[in-house]
This record gives C-alpha cells, structure tokens and sequence, in this order.
C-alpha cells in the first residue's frame, strides 16, 4: 500500500533551536494517529511539515512519493488539510463563507463555486452537524462550535488526510466527547487523521496509533497500549506520574475497556 | 445550472442572498443616476430635472446658456464626483482586506498624502510636462501612494500581523508628514501664487473644474482598477483566515499583497488627481456596505463602487450649494461626515479590533 505521507530522515531546526533529527515515519489511509508530547517539543511544526506550511531544514516530506516542496501549495491542500490551533478573522464571516473558503485550492483565477463545490462545502458541514449554524457570524460562536466548523472548513477541501492542532482545546468534558465522536466519524469515511492530543485519557478507543515525541529521543510509534505506559509518559513529559496512582489506573482502565 | 441546486438550507442561503445583492446594486444605481439629474439642475442657473429628463430622450430642447452649463461645467464636475468618490471607496475595500483591518482607508493609511505629494511635485517641478492637464502629475501621485503605503505597511507590521494602534500611528505620521512637505515645493514655485493655489485646493479636497479629456483619463485608470480588484475579492476573503493559513489554502499572499497595493494606489491616484485629499470617503463607505452585505469581498466590490459614486456626488454637490454662491471643499464636509463616524467605529469596534 502506498503510504500518503513520508517522512524520509527529516531534520528541523527552528533558529538556533533543532526540533527534529533523523524523523522517519509513514501515514497511511485509515489511519488515525494521535501526536503526543510536552508542550512547545514541535508537535504543531511537525503538523506544518505535513501541510507543507514549513520546509524541513534536512530530509524530505512526501505526498504520495512526490517531495512536497516540488508541489503547489494548491496541490497538497486538495489532499492534506491543515486545521489550525487558532483562527482569528477581522470581519464578521458567516459560518458558511467560513467554510467555503475550503473550496479555495480548487478555484480557478476567475471562477466562483460550482455545483460540485456546493456539494463538498454541503457535505462537510453535514459531517460536522454545522449546517444550523450556516448564518451565524464565525467570530461569535462557543469554543465547540468554533471546532467543528473548523473542521468543516478543513473537510471541504475533500481531504485524504485531515490534520488537526489542539482539536480538544478550551472545549469542556461534553464537547470533548463529541469531538472524540466526530474523529470516529471521519475515521469510518476513510479520512486519515492526524492531531496532537494534549488529553491521553481520550486517545484509546479512537486512535489506533499513537507519536510520542519526547525531548532528545527519537519520536516512539504504536498502538495506545505500548505507548501510553507510565514510563514512557513520565520521560516524555518529565514528570513523575507514581504521585497520581488515581490518573494511571483510570487510563489504563478505560484503555482496556476499550480493548 | 441554478436547477442542479439542492434545497438544503445550506445551498438555499445562496439564493436570497444573491438576489439581496441584486436588489441593493439596481437601487444604488438608480440613485447614483438621480442624484446625477439632480446635481445637474441645481445651482446658480436652475434647470428643472423633469427639462433634463426630457431633453436626455428628445421631447424637450435646452437653451444654449443650459446647454454650456450642463456639458462644460456641471457634468464634468459631476462625473468627477462620481469617478473619485468610486475610486477611493474602492481602494478603501481593497486596503481594509489587506490589512485585515476595518480602519484602513486611503486617507488614514497615508497613501493619499504620498499621493497628494507625488502630485504636487508634478505641479511645482514639471508643470511644463503635461499631457490633458496631468501626465507626470497622475504617474506622480501614483508613484507617491504607492510609495507611502509600502512605507506605511512595513512601518506597521510585525509578523505578518497589522495592529491597528501600530497602523493608525504609522499612517497618521506618514500621511501628515507628506501633506506638509509638500509645503516645502512653494519655495520652488517660480509662478508666484499659482502653483500654491492648486495646491491648496488638493489639500482642502475640492474637486476641480475637470475637462473632458482628463475625465477619460481618471475614468480609464478606475475602469482598470475595478477590473483588476475582481479576481482580488475572493483572494482576500481567503486572505482574512491569516496568511498562514490562505497560504495553505493555495492563495500567494505576496502576489495578492502586491496586486492590491499596486491597483489601490492607482485608484488612489486616480481620485487624488481629480479631488485632493478627501477624507474619510474609502472608510465609510466599505463600511456602511459591509453591514448591510457581510464582509464577502465579492459582494462587497460593485456595490462599493457604486455607493462611493453616490456618496460623493451628493456631497460634492451639497458642498457647492450649502453656501452659496461661495463653495466649501467637498473635502471638509466628508470630514465632518466621516471624522464622528471614524470615531464612533474606534469606540463601538474597540475591544474586536484594537486587539
């Protein structure tokens, strides 16, 4: 099976500081990968390398065989969308021209949308149950629903590959929940997904794989089970996880609840 | 291709809004043309709009005094209205999308000032240079806006980002310190008086006496603006999700950077040859439209076209009447206009804009 995405000994030095060294790893269709590791270790540039929003400083990232810097822009994001952390807007965008704008690596110079782009943008916004907020204004909407038409957005450009940054930040319990249930989602439509994860309690059940970036190691890969094991975790977070025996045994239950 | 349409309200949205649009753009046209009528029958010789109306399709016939007045005076000055008040209302579109910034306008950012500048060194240096009045004075007041506004943009930005506190300064600094320096060209102004009085009336923003040919001229250069800003809407709607991310989306962010300082610049100089500094006119009226319409840049285009035509007809034709048979620069009214509304935006929009 030809994978989506290579990571061919890929290096990444972010000014004076070196994020990545010899990275190699592969994403294929169906799969759902959560990328976990402490704060500010590069998992959003590692997302950015995917999109090709960022070039590796050595190495090669490539789409389908094809080097990523040998491709437009326009090309990568028909099959890689990239849904940021944050998204501010000046103007107050409905929720639909918000979304619409996914549809923009597929316009011509002079063209607006057609039917079969009206048909995406319908598809999107149905998979991420958005179509009753199609006139609300984008900027005054809840942390929730700010997510899912983000996503919607991302899924308008009929990806095969759908990164997501921080998909569970500022949301509460219930609207984690639901977004666990959206990836489920997306999963089942064969749409392979990507996010940095920062709850590990959510990630078994929904994701099959598991990126551990950890400081000054290579970046770990495998199923939930191997990876989030209190040794692991302690290293990559360095932090000593004995002291919340309650946290452990919770995980590890729901984990094999879930197996 | 309308058949194909689903009725999912998503889809259905489209429709209303559509025709919404069409309605506010045959409604601003029909104004924009009365107002025109009406601008052409007053002043100090009165010549009855239902005589205009009737002379236009051949029942009546005008006097030859009526006739002088209408196409050598009124019209053209009329017209200079409707070009300018177009040009900066358009640039004013394209400015505020680049910036991702509802306060931008020609006459905040500074261009107008580089314009006004670049114009009056045509005016004071070369006034022998001129081809139908401008020549080097447009080319001038182009380069001089263009100019300004790549200064006032690099001044302002920080990490692809504008504030609006760093862009308000750097185009307020700019802008004032060109208008003024243009003060310095009197003392290079050989022809005592004359060079100083064009000058004067650039800065107050009065719109000359045009002649024909300089009409053709300014109405080229909008004609050319307004299409090159067509395949630049959409861009910029995709523009406002940051650059990063229109980046990803496939849009060249340098390129469309370009494109819309290039034709807004025109655009400004355009209207800046014709009127001078008018203040406020490109921050009004992008933003009167884009409450009633949404923010759609490609919604936003023809009507804002057409509302500035509008907009400054009325204007200017209020600003030559209301103090008879003495005028006021249109330029002053727009200022007092535009100034209390500027302000009442900064407050209400304070805490979503000045972040």
């Amino acid at each position: 099976m030809m994978p989506l995405i290579e990571f061919d000994d890929v290096g990444f030095n972010y000014g004076e500081e070196n994020l990545f060294n010899n990275l190699c790893a592969q994403i294929f269709e169906n799969d759902c990968i959560a990328l976990v590791g402490r704060n500010g270790i590069g998992k959003t540039t590692l997302l950015r390398l995917v999109a090709g929003i960022l070039a590796p400083s050595s190495g090669e990232v490539r789409l389908k065989h094809r080097a990523l810097d040998s491709l437009k822009h326009r090309e990568i994001a028909r099959t890689v969308a990239f849904v940021p952390q944050n998204v501010e807007i000046p103007f107050s965008f409905t929720v639909k021209q918000f979304v619409e704008q996914g549809r923009t690596p597929f316009l011509k110079m002079f063209g607006g949308l057609d039917t079969a782009d009206y048909r995406a943008i319908d598809r999107a916004m149905t998979l991420t149950d958005t179509l009753s907020l199609s006139s609300r204004a984008f900027n005054e909407l809840s942390g929730g629903e700010r997510q899912r038409v983000k996503i919607a957005l991302g899924l308008a450009q009929q990806p095969q590959l759908l990164l997501l940054d921080e998909p569970m930040q500022h949301l509460d319990i219930g609207r984690q929940f639901e977004m666990i249930d959206l990836i489920g989602t997306l999963r089942d439509e064969g749409i392979a997904i990507l996010a940095s994860m920062h709850d590990l309690s959510l990630i078994e059940g929904v994701f099959s794989i598991v990126w551990l970036l950890s400081q000054g190691e290579e970046m770990r890969q495998g199923s939930p089970r191997e990876m989030l094991q209190p040794k692991l975790l302690e290293r990559a977070f360095n932090c000593s996880l004995r002291h919340r025996p309650r946290l452990v045994e919770h995980t590890r239950n729901r984990m094999e609840r879930a197996i | 291709m309308v058949s194909e349409v689903t009725e999912r309200d998503g889809v259905a949205n489209r429709g209303t809004q559509d025709s919404g649009q069409h309605w506010l753009l045959a409604i601003l046209l029909s104004l924009l043309v009365l107002s025109m009528l009406v601008a052409a029958g007053i002043g100090a010789v009165q010549v009855p709009v239902r005589l205009l109306a009737e002379s236009a399709v051949g029942m009546s016939q005008l006097s030859d005094d009526q006739r002088t007045i209408l196409f050598a005076i009124r019209l053209p000055r009329i017209l200079a209205a409707a070009l300018v008040g177009s040009g900066l209302s358009v640039s004013g579109l394209l400015f505020q999308g680049l910036f991702r910034n509802p306060l931008a306008d020609p006459y905040v950012i500074g261009s107008s000032g580089g314009a006004v500048l670049g114009a009056s060194l045509g005016v004071f240096l070369v006034p022998a240079v001129s081809i139908a009045g401008f020549g080097t004075t447009a080319l001038l007041a182009f380069a001089g806006a263009m100019g300004s506004i790549v200064l006032v943009y690099w001044l302002a930005s920080s990490n692809g980002r504008t504030p609006v506190v760093a862009l308000l300064l750097a185009g307020f600094a700019v802008s004032t310190m060109l208008s003024y320096s243009s003060y310095f060209l009197e003392v290079l102004d050989h022809d005592f008086g004359q060079g100083m009085h064009i000058l004067s009336s650039w800065l107050h923003g009065i719109i000359a006496q045009p002649t024909w040919p300089q009409l053709l001229i300014v109405g080229g250069m909008l004609a050319l603006g307004l299409a090159g800003s067509v395949p630049l809407a959409r861009r910029l709607n995709t523009l406002a999700l940051g650059e990063e991310y229109a980046t990803h989306l496939g849009i060249s962010v340098q390129q469309t950077r370009i494109a819309v300082i290039v034709i807004g610049s025109l655009l400004t100089a355009a209207a800046v040859a014709l009127g001078g500094l008018i203040s406020f006119t490109g921050l009004i009226i992008p933003h009167i439209l884009r409450m009633i319409l949404g923010p759609d840049h490609v919604r936003l285009l023809p009507s804002t076209a057409l509302a500035g035509a509008l907009f400054l007809v009325v204007a200017d034709t209020a600003a030559r009447t209301i103090i008879a048979p003495a005028e006021l620069p249109v330029g002053v009214l727009t200022a007092f206009i535009g100034g209390p509304f500027f302000l009442y935006l900064l407050r209400k929009a304070r805490r979503e804009v000045l972040s």
